[in-house]
């Protein structure tokens, strides 16, 4: 017998396990329209030239600060340019920001959580003890503190929100490291002869894959804040283009004469991130590790 | 215990050596001359000198490493370059504000937490763990500088019953501060009350099914004395460490939240730091705000294994 001929994935989700979890997941409508929902706004993210006619950039005079009305259904903004239009626009610059953000986070945590909990020894104090310096460092905080170096715009603030949530995922993956090692089939593919490479890749990483990407849909909402609240306070997305946070701050000269500029920027960050919520709370329900 | 205490005191100054370093380099890490960038872009060449002679910027870095932590030590974290203060001088006349910020918050948070985690746990199951669960959802999802907003719009704009935004110190006027504390206070409490709530709940839930519980129906005490004489207290427990946990939390939300009520703390005084490029400043509220973290959590890990003797934390990260 090969190394091989192992069941690699050996605990990854069964047939019968995603069944059964996609039965809780249908008893659970709240899950379902989340999941709609952060669909919606992927569809709007992709399709913004399309499903926006207008130019979110351009200023019109003409129009400046105008009500909700046929011709411009979120109103306008204070440079008379459509809310509509921005919103929809928006919808991209913070999916790309939550997602690309995590990804980052992904990439750099897991690599160093996996040689952390795999190798252990010296090389684990070394990575746990800079992770825990990185995680005493509030979000927010390592996040200003790292634009401040790089400079404000959407990609540095990407950088800075994927780094700040590095930390978790090192931890994270550490975590079920330790756990999945000590599995009889990790074991097992140790005993026949697969190195440490091979049972990384091939036998520990796939069976801890639920786990992170549960944790991702916990992480996405929570980097989408964050890059609004960086636009927000001047650190991310640059005007004219734009971006949820930046919409906000303009909106807070003219909360008295054109309200509505604070109501759709503000309602599309909570609705993204709570279907985001819904949608993760549905997901953990179909990978429960507890449901081998 | 004195393993675990002199074990976790050992990890907390390893921590706190770390955070020193990385942001000793992140200042190091802005491109162009450090002189330049301390001093600020008006400074003239003596003054550039000054910086460098009194930073020792011509020693090797390792050097220059050890005389900054030994000065940090000291508490001198040089001078602001907006306003040439000292920046432990600025940031002790502004932390108060958002130490108060916080506590209020924290006040609110467990106002609303603990009723609802502790009605959510009891009545299991039914529309009030729903109402619960649902508000606790909505309290993590809302971006709390947007919650921030529409209560300026409905309480202030609308309904002209607070002030805006604007800051008085509670010795100068109680109810003054109190009227301009409590929109920013709900609103950092908010996400906090989100997280304790769940936490209360789960907690509660597993004190219910403990046989002590089950002792104390038997004996036939009423349901009432029950939860509030034994479920609360030991559900509490793990309340406490998450608390510390959100410290952190509570320092990123006071950021947002003193910008949008316009109150002169902590959080305020790093976006303008941040703005006017006043890199001594950002390197000590960032440095500060790190080391209390570890300091709160070492604080919080001790007196939960004071509280209850059987804990025993520890075994490694």
């Amino acid at each position: 017998m090969t190394v091989g001929v192992l069941p690699a994935r050996a605990a990854a989700v069964p047939a019968g396990r995603l069944r059964r979890g996609w039965r809780r997941v249908l008893r659970r409508p709240a899950s379902v329209v989340g999941g709609v929902i952060v669909l919606v706004f992927v569809v709007l993210a992709i399709g913004a030239p399309w499903i926006a006619r207008s130019d979110p950039v351009k200023a019109d005079w003409s129009q400046i600060r105008k009500a909700p009305s046929g011709a411009h259904p979120f109103g306008t903004d204070d440079l008379g340019r459509d809310n509509f239009a921005r919103v929809v626009w928006g919808s991209r610059i913070s999916m790309q920001a939550g997602v690309f953000s995590i990804l980052l986070a992904i990439a750099v945590g897991v690599p160093l959580g996996l040689v952390a909990g795999y190798y252990r020894g010296a090389l684990d104090q070394v990575i746990m003890r800079l992770t825990d310096a990185w995680l005493a460092f509030p979000f927010l905080i390592l996040a200003i503190g790292l634009v401040t170096i790089m400079g404000p715009s959407l990609t540095n603030a990407t950088i800075a929100i994927g780094l700040g949530a590095t930390p978790t995922y090192i931890r994270l993956t550490r975590g079920l490291v330790l756990s999945t090692a000590a599995e009889d089939y990790v074991q097992g593919a140790r005993a026949l002869g697969a190195g440490d490479v091979r049972l990384m890749g091939r036998h520990i990483l796939p069976n801890i894959f639920s786990s992170l990407l549960v944790q991702a849909t916990v992480s996405v909402p929570i980097a989408i804040i964050a890059e609004a609240v960086l636009s927000f306070l001047g650190l991310g997305v640059q005007p004219p283009t734009p971006s949820w946070g930046t919409m906000l701050n303009a909106a807070q000269q003219f909360l008295e004469s054109a309200p509505w500029m604070a109501w759709w920027p503000g309602l599309a960050i909570f609705s993204l991130t709570l279907s985001f919520n819904l949608a993760g709370d549905g997901l953990r329900d179909l990978l429960d590790p507890k449901d081998y | 215990m004195l393993e675990f205490l002199v074990r976790r005191v050992a990890i907390s100054i390893v921590t706190l050596i770390v955070i020193s370093v990385i942001v000793f380099t992140g200042v190091r890490m802005i491109p162009g001359d450090p002189a330049r960038v301390m001093a600020g872009t008006d400074a003239d060449a003596a003054g550039l000198e000054e910086i460098r002679a009194k930073y020792g910027l011509n020693d090797p870095i390792p050097v220059q490493y050890l005389r900054w932590a030994g000065l940090a030590l000291q508490g001198d974290l040089g001078r602001s370059i907006r306003t040439r203060d000292p920046v432990m001088t600025t940031v002790a006349r502004k932390l108060p504000i958002t130490v108060e910020l916080a506590c209020l918050s924290v006040l609110i948070a467990l106002a609303i937490a603990i009723p609802a985690g502790v009605l959510a746990a009891v009545r299991r199951n039914t529309v009030w763990d729903l109402l619960a669960s649902g508000a606790s959802l909505c309290g993590v999802s809302v971006p709390n500088f947007w919650l921030g907003i529409m209560l300026i719009l409905f309480f202030s704009v609308r309904l002209g019953w607070l002030p805006a935004s604007g800051f008085v110190s509670f010795w100068e006027s109680p109810s003054g501060n109190l009227r301009r504390m409590i929109m920013p206070a709900f609103v950092l409490g908010t996400a906090l009350a989100a997280v304790l709530m769940r936490q209360t709940r789960n907690s509660m839930i597993g004190v219910l099914g403990a046989d002590y519980i089950r002792t104390a129906y038997s004996k036939g005490l009423a349901g009432r004395a029950v939860i509030f004489r034994h479920a609360i207290r030991n559900s509490l427990i793990p309340v406490v460490t998450i608390l510390g946990l959100q410290a952190g939390a509570l320092m990123s939300g006071a950021v947002v939240t003193e910008q949008i009520f316009v109150v002169p703390g902590f959080g305020r005084l790093i976006v303008e730091a941040v703005f006017t490029r006043d890199y001594p400043v950002v390197q000590g509220v960032v440095l500060i705000t790190a080391s209390s973290y570890v300091l709160i959590n070492l604080l919080v890990d001790v007196s939960y294994s004071l509280l209850d003797p059987r804990i025993r934390i520890g075994g490694g990260p």
